[in-house]
């Protein structure tokens, strides 16, 4: 007879959206074509998350372009939200998975998603462990963030390009009133 | 009305890519003096030293995150009256209610494109020309 173990708590992610825990029996899925799910965790400080974009638009043009906003919020979201409760930035180690080849577009967008991930991991500081991107087929994605674990399912058949979420209106306040200037 | 070669800013972010992003947004509006610190501290130190006009600064940081920023500058005389633009990963209505307590000028919530931070920016200091 074996102790009974502890069920497993799943959470799924969708486009636009980042998970953080620091409870060991979560498992995290999402399902990737050419979006980009960055896994990021500090093993000492036992917590970790995972973020699912695709960057919209035109890309490549420059590392800091229009379209690389919605990546670089939610790789911030992701990674401010692993300090929040007791990450270090110096010992953050990711893994990147994602960024197929799309059959509708003939742009790579898949390739220039990853490629903005490692950029952004490189500009960070944040270590590189490894992963799986590329290729013509989309990929489940299983991923245990405390546990650094990941696992992935390649989808039959090519993917689809998956429509980008629609940045959402920045808040202002565009009747702030004015300074006076020293 | 300010001139843009006027306005002194500093840029406090302590994600690089977001520096970069903010900084990459002030030259394409036209807004060329422009410093950058990495966090809070350094922001604070930075503006001590030799005072900007404007502050556009993150929120979440390590050691003094934006408001504690925010509320040091205003308790000094040289800083107290600068303008400060807090952005935020989202338009959290208490962060931004908590920091109007202390003079906060104006908000951006991320992500933002190029047009509205200069209508962020020219709510507080005035048309851009």
């Amino acid at each position: 007879m074996t102790a009974a173990q502890p069920l497993e708590k799943r959470v799924h992610i969708i486009q636009g959206e980042f998970f953080v825990t620091t409870d060991k029996s979560v498992m995290v899925t999402t399902i990737l074509g050419s979006c980009v799910a960055a896994c990021i965790r500090d093993p000492l400080a036992g917590v970790g998350g995972i973020n699912h974009f695709l960057l919209p638009g035109e890309l490549g043009r420059g590392k800091s372009n229009e379209a690389e906003r919605m990546g670089v919020h939610l790789m911030e979201m992701l990674v401010n939200g692993l300090l929040k409760v007791g990450a270090r930035r110096e010992r953050l180690e990711a893994k990147l998975f994602g960024g197929a080849s799309t059959v509708r577009s003939h742009s790579d967008i898949g390739k220039h998603n990853a490629e903005f991930a490692q950029r952004f991991l490189k500009a960070e500081g944040i270590a590189f462990v490894g992963g799986s991107t590329g290729g013509p087929k989309g990929r489940r994605i299983q991923y245990w963030p405390v546990l650094g674990r990941a696992r992935q399912i390649l989808l039959a058949g090519q993917t689809e390009i998956e429509p980008p979420v629609k940045l959402p209106a920045a808040s202002i306040d565009a009747n702030a009133g004015e300074l006076e200037l020293f | 009305m300010p001139s843009m070669q006027q306005l002194s800013i500093l840029v406090v972010d302590d994600t690089s890519v977001s520096r970069a992003l903010l900084t990459d947004s002030l030259d394409q509006i036209g807004l060329k003096s422009f410093k950058v610190a990495k966090d809070g501290e350094e922001g604070l130190k930075m503006m001590l030293t030799a005072p900007c006009h404007l502050v556009i600064s993150d929120f979440n940081m390590p050691k003094i995150d934006g408001i504690q920023l925010l509320r040091a500058l205003r308790q000094h005389t040289p800083t107290s009256k600068v303008g400060f633009i807090l952005v935020t990963g989202k338009g959290d209505k208490a962060l931004i209610d908590e920091g109007k307590k202390w003079g906060l000028n104006n908000f951006l919530a991320k992500p933002f494109s190029v047009p509205q931070l200069k209508t962020c920016i020219e709510a507080v200091v005035g048309k851009l020309t």
